[in-house]
């Protein structure tokens, strides 16, 4: 990033980024740990990611406050002023699919405690998870690099979740209208397909950020006209 | 100092003498005016040449003549000009080399297989290898600068890179091909620098893993017909009415329990001294004609009549150890028995086909997945679970067998279709079979 005339606002504005990008790699992994138990079955795992909850709720308040204290006593502007902004956003956007990390390994608890599974694990689901692992790796990396390209794809790979998503759905109405007892169980992974689907948003709200940081343009909620006459 | 002084002296005669020496003379012929006047004019020229010169050497020196001429400025100043190119050209040279010994440098480290990245104070990365690419996705330029801790933001990773003192690596599970492990350690370098070294240990965890599933496997397998046999003896000696019948049916699965642990064990052994020595203790000719009606009468005694098996010898003798062989031979043939149906049949053959020495086992059993047959050879590997054990077996009958066929560099080609049958080829290199004559 440019540097300053004071040494120190930069290493406390790089401080902040280095521990925004620290909670993203908890959440990273917690997503992994929720997805990779869902499909083993371990529980000792979900209850792992669940636990390691509390630890992302504590970056999320310890990160907002460096952002205010920032504010306050350094008053940035232009570019550094987008950064805070879009940290303290990018914060509550980790925070939340920390939170869906969560739910997905509780659901799974759920799922695998009740004996005899009548639905298979779906391979969609996985592989949906991976995209989403990926894709909230990517967005990471982008605010690490301060990469707009490496931001704008990660936004267009919502489009494949979102696919993913919607097949899975299919897939779990098809059992549960051939045979009503696999209702239960069917919600139950859909609620896991919907938080999985979730953090993909919030890493597209990531990369967002990230465009906006770097290039003060605010792509959020213009469709795919919009970010094409900004191309343009 | 010496060299100056003769510097000096060429200027004087050539610089000064010239315009002195007319100087005078016009003074002395024409009068005192006369002469400072030339003295002047002589002056003013001079003046007005060396501007000119030092014109010649700023524009020279700010786009040197790359075929190394020297601008033509005679006297002091052509030797200055000389002086100069000589010491620029000296000093492009010594810049040429350094760079050529950087850039060998840095192809030697970009060669070296561990990833090496060097940080500053505050962990920004100055210069990483090849290999720390690869490892830590860090790629240069891009990544110049770049604090290290925002790209590997593996949890745990920041506090070790706080605070590496006498630690044990630190364990990274690369997320871009997960099956990668490696191990990172930080080296202090000078004063503030620190150098992190990352190591691919996937083999090293691979075969860490392998041993502690081989442990829990063994002991599973010998926990199982241990639970029954102490369940049954617990029975005993509670006294538990019971009839002469049931008596002998528990000592019966008693004592099937217990060969099965005998096996295992037999089977357990098998395996650790094949592992400990590199070659059969001994080899000889082995005659495969009275081999082979060994193993059929084996066979016919565990199919019990169940099964149609024919045996077919059209080969040489092979030079192995016998006892190994047999082991091997026995081993798929059992394994052929066990999985074939009752009214299949089973084919042992023994021939050349391209020099080759062949054994093969064909049956008409319920045939192998082919997503199985590569894992097929490895240890406690079952198809089936539940099946395989009810059938009797180890879980380390191929793996036995592929160990003794590399002993004897023969090669296991298996063949199979599910509800058609399995073919198991151990092919013998042309060296084992005796010379034809």
């Amino acid at each position: 990033m440019s540097s300053h005339l004071s040494k120190q606002f930069d290493l406390e504005l790089e401080g902040v980024r280095t521990r925004v990008l620290q909670m993203g790699g908890l959440v990273e992994r917690q997503l992994m740990a929720a997805i990779d138990a869902f499909n083993t079955g371990n529980i000792e795992a979900m209850q792992e990611v669940v636990r390691t909850d509390a630890e992302v709720d504590a970056y999320e308040v310890g990160i907002d406050e460096d952002c205010t204290l920032l504010i306050a006593r350094r008053q940035p502007a232009a570019c550094d002023l987008r950064l805070v902004m879009a940290i303290s956003r990018i914060v509550t956007d980790l925070e939340r699919s920390g939170d869906k990390a969560a739910k997905i390994a509780n659901k799974s608890r759920k799922l695998h405690r009740v004996s005899g599974q009548r639905i298979p694990r779906l391979s969609d689901l996985h592989h949906c998870g991976s995209l989403v692992a990926a894709m909230l790796q990517g967005a990471l990396d982008s605010l690490a690099r301060m990469d707009v390209d490496a931001a704008r794809q990660v936004i267009r790979a919502d489009k494949e979740i979102d696919a993913a998503f919607n097949s899975i759905l299919r897939q779990l109405v098809t059992y549960m209208m051939e045979d009503p007892r696999t209702i239960s169980e069917a919600l139950d992974i859909i609620w896991i397909a919907k938080a999985i689907e979730r953090v993909g948003d919030h890493a597209t709200n990531i990369a967002e950020n990230v465009i906006y940081t770097v290039s003060g343009i605010d792509v959020r909620h213009t469709g795919s006209a919009a970010r094409k006459a900004e191309k343009a | 100092m010496s060299a100056a002084v003769p510097g000096f002296a060429k200027i004087l005669l050539s610089g000064v003498l010239p315009i002195v020496a007319p100087a005078l003379l016009l003074g002395l012929v024409h009068g005192a005016a006369w002469g400072w006047a030339a003295a002047a004019l002589g002056w003013l020229l001079i003046v007005l040449m060396q501007t000119r010169r030092l014109t010649v050497l700023a524009a020279w020196l700010d786009a040197p003549d790359r075929a190394g001429r020297v601008p033509d400025a005679g006297g002091a100043w052509g030797e200055v000009f000389t002086r100069l190119s000589r010491r620029l050209h000296h000093d492009a040279r010594r810049v040429e080399e350094i760079e050529a010994e950087l850039q060998s440098f840095r192809e030697a480290m970009d060669a070296v297989p561990d990833g090496l990245v060097i940080l500053d104070a505050s962990h920004q990365i100055q210069w990483s290898n090849r290999a720390a690419g690869e490892h830590l996705s860090i790629r240069l330029p891009r990544d110049d600068g770049a604090i290290i801790e925002q790209l590997v933001r593996l949890p745990g990773f920041a506090d070790y890179l706080g605070n590496p003192d006498g630690q044990a690596p630190f364990i990274l599970r690369s997320k871009a091909a997960r099956s990668r492990v490696y191990a990172i350690r930080a080296v202090p370098l000078g004063k503030h620098k620190q150098l992190l070294v990352s190591l691919d240990v996937t083999d090293a965890h691979r075969v860490e893993a392998m041993r502690s599933t081989f442990v829990a496997n063994v002991s599973h397998e010998l926990r199982t017909p241990l639970t029954v046999v102490s369940g049954f003896l617990e029975h005993f000696t509670d006294g538990g009415a019971m009839s002469a019948e049931q008596r002998l049916y528990f000592a019966r699965i008693m004592s099937d329990q217990t060969r099965r642990m005998l096996s295992l064990v037999d089977d357990l052994l098998t395996l650790s001294r094949l592992e400990a020595e590199d070659a059969p203790a001994s080899e000889e000719e082995v005659e495969m004609g009275p081999l082979l009606a060994q193993l059929l009468s084996e066979a016919q005694s565990l199919s019990e009549g169940r099964h149609g098996i024919q045996v077919f010898c059209h080969g040489p003798a092979l030079r192995g150890n016998r006892k190994e062989l047999h082991s091997a031979f026995g081993n798929l043939v059992s394994n052929a028995i066990r999985y074939t149906p009752a009214g299949g049949e089973i084919r042992i053959e023994w021939g050349t086909r391209d020099r080759l020495g062949v054994f093969s086992v064909h049956d008409s059993g319920v045939g192998i997945p082919a997503e199985h047959l590569p894992r097929l050879t490895e240890r406690f590997y079952r198809v089936d679970r539940g099946r395989s054990r009810d059938t009797g077996g180890t879980g380390l009958g191929l793996a036995i067998v592929k160990h003794i066929l590399l002993r004897h560099q023969a090669a296991l080609l298996i063949e199979s279709r599910v509800g058609e049958g399995s073919t198991f080829r151990a092919e013998f290199p042309a060296w084992r079979l005796p010379p034809l004559a």
